[in-house]
């Protein structure tokens, strides 16, 4: 299987990456801080997992070189399973590219990373209606303490391709 | 099915509608820091301030280690083990690897220092470890630093406005400083520039303008009191040429959006296996180059390929840039080894000026072979483009150096 973990810039993919394949890469607290991808491998119950941690991108429509290396990472894994990491502090942004990527057919997990930003931001989020609404796992995590990755690596199984009209309905229907 | 860009956002609204509650919001004690440290009025000082404090403990810092531990080690027990251990004084192994020496009064006379010697495992093994060692630990220890407490996007912002001037935006300063360290993740970090026209300018002024690590941790212990000069100019050479680039240069540059994360506590873990990790790779490309360059330097000194094309090169040095002759060797051997280059013009005699003027040639000299590999890989338009900017900034810069040191009376 193969896992990618896409995001916006300067979310925590590269934390979550090196928590989970115990690899080195270049954390930092600016975005950009990763400009090509890096390959990793994980276990999940036993079988060997890849893990690419993706540079950020704010959505599937580059806007420079890094962004590029990240789309068509994306397009070039078409069996990829692919954990979108969220800024729980910012989730409306991070949503966007989130539907772009279930919009493409690709099953996700959604990390809610930095939750623990978010509650001192005092946002509250109802977990498990956007779950509902999203018909796909999502897991707050805090990626730096370690905090729900567990969970998130066990709820990869449960991952899988969503059709946008039934996110539609869920959520009420567009105006 | 996939969504247009409006009814995306209209989905986004619905489901946040539903699912998130927005709490008050306190305002903390680091929400007005980052504030303070990002509006000009009070952010420019503490910028200052900021790069001021970089600057002296990493001198103090390498000065401490290099002048106070390596130099006593190498110097009075490394070399002079070495020169009476090593077979074959005088022939060109010995020359090669341990010291060179040097003829006076018709006698060979051994060195009485690494930075003398010219040998592989002498000076090529201090300059590494002895110089370039210490300055890369705590440039790197203080980079994670900062990068991790959040403070880059913040210098960016500050910066922006002085670096749309030469056709980049403040996101700019991130390759910049990295590049202090080394110009070869420097060069990747470009990336996150949005146009070539951007990268191409970027790639261009760090491989001829920035001094990496190892340079400035050998000009730091060789010529520390002209540090602030050779910096002036290799600064206002980035922003000359920079301005020049960017009006000749075809493409766009755009304004940049930057999300200015808020301040967080550097975790302990991250930052040491950070600092460990460039440095070993820092060290990985470093050490083979230091020591290889330092073999085929001591190779055509050998052979008297470098004397040569010192004579023959030396009426330009002179005329043009205006350093004294015995400065065409070390300059011409800087195209493979900067460091060395730099500790050799240091023993020659010239004026504090000719020095400087020296220094920065040698800096703003061709890029080491790893940056040079570094920038083909991103492209080769735009490396030959970045020599051929190189070699009229080689010339035009050190001409207007010499210019301005007539001007001032003091070339």
């Amino acid at each position: 299987m193969k896992v990618l973990l896409m995001g916006h810039p300067n979310v925590g993919k590269s934390v979550f990456f090196n928590r989970l394949t115990g690899a080195n890469v270049t954390e930092s607290n600016y975005p950009g801080t990763t400009v090509d991808y890096t390959k990793g491998w994980m276990k999940i119950k036993g079988e060997d997992s890849e893990l690419v941690d993706v540079p950020g991108t704010f959505s599937l429509d580059p806007k420079d070189k890094a962004e590029e290396v990240a789309v068509t990472m994306l397009r070039e894994s078409e069996d990829a399973k692919v954990i979108s990491v969220i800024d729980a502090s910012k989730i409306e942004r991070g949503l966007y590219l989130a539907l772009e990527i279930i919009e493409e057919g690709y099953p996700v997990v959604i990390a809610l990373n930095m939750w623990d930003v978010a509650g001192d931001k005092n946002i509250q989020i109802d977990i498990d209606n956007l779950q509902r609404i999203l018909s796909v796992p999502v897991v707050p995590t805090t990626a730096i303490s370690g905090e729900g990755i567990k969970e998130l690596v066990s709820r990869l199984k449960d991952a899988k391709p969503v059709e946008i009209d039934t996110i539609i309905e869920n959520a009420g229907g567009l105006t | 099915m996939t969504l247009g860009v409006e009814e995306r956002w209209d989905l986004i609204d619905k489901i946040s509608k539903a699912t998130i509650t927005f709490g008050k919001y306190r305002h903390t004690l680091k929400d007005a820091i980052g504030e303070l440290t990002v509006k000009p009025m009070t952010g420019i000082p503490v910028a200052i301030a900021i790069l001021y404090g970089f600057w002296s403990v990493f001198g103090s810092f390498a000065g401490f280690f290099t002048d106070g531990f390596f130099v006593r080690l190498f110097d009075a027990y490394w070399l002079p083990w070495l020169q009476e251990i090593f077979p074959g004084q005088g022939g060109w192994l010995y020359a090669i690897m341990v010291d060179a020496g040097g003829i006076e009064s018709g006698e060979f006379v051994l060195s009485s220092n690494c930075l003398e010697s010219f040998g592989v495992l002498t000076s090529g093994l201090f300059v590494a470890i002895g110089i370039v060692l210490p300055a890369i630990v705590i440039f790197y220890l203080m980079l994670a630093l900062l990068e991790d407490i959040g403070y880059m996007p913040r210098l960016a912002v500050l910066i922006d406005t002085m670096l749309h001037k030469i056709g980049l935006h403040g996101y700019a300063i991130v390759p910049t400083i990295l590049s202090l360290g080394c110009n070869v993740p420097g060069v990747t970090a470009t990336r996150i520039l949005e146009t070539k026209k951007q990268r191409f300018i970027m790639m261009t002024l760090l491989a001829i303008f920035i001094p990496c690590g190892a340079q400035i941790g050998i000009m730091q212990d060789v010529v520390p009191d002209l540090m602030g000069w050779i910096l002036l100019y290799l600064i206002i050479g980035y922003f000359i040429f920079g301005y020049i680039l960017n009006k000749i240069v075809p493409g766009k540059a755009p304004e940049f959006l930057i999300d200015v994360p808020p301040y967080r506590r550097p975790m302990l873990s991250n930052i040491g296996k950070k600092v460990w990790g460039r440095i070993a790779g820092f060290f990985k490309v470093a050490i083979p180059f230091v020591l290889l360059g330092c073999a085929i330097v001591g190779g055509l000194y050998q052979l008297g390929v470098i004397q040569w094309l010192g004579n023959v090169l030396a009426p330009v040095f002179v005329g043009w840039f205006g350093v004294p002759a015995e400065t065409a060797g070390p300059l011409i051997a800087a195209f493979l080894r900067k460091d060395l280059a730099v500790a050799q013009l240091s023993v020659i005699d010239m004026t504090p000026y000719q020095m400087v003027t020296a220094v920065v040639l040698v800096s703003i000299y061709f890029p080491c072979v790893a940056t040079f590999a570094m920038m083909l890989k991103e492209g080769w338009k735009e490396l030959l483009g970045a020599l051929a900017t190189l070699v009229v900034v080689v010339f035009v810069y050190g001409g207007l150096i010499h210019l301005i040191g007539i001007l001032l009376g003091v070339a």
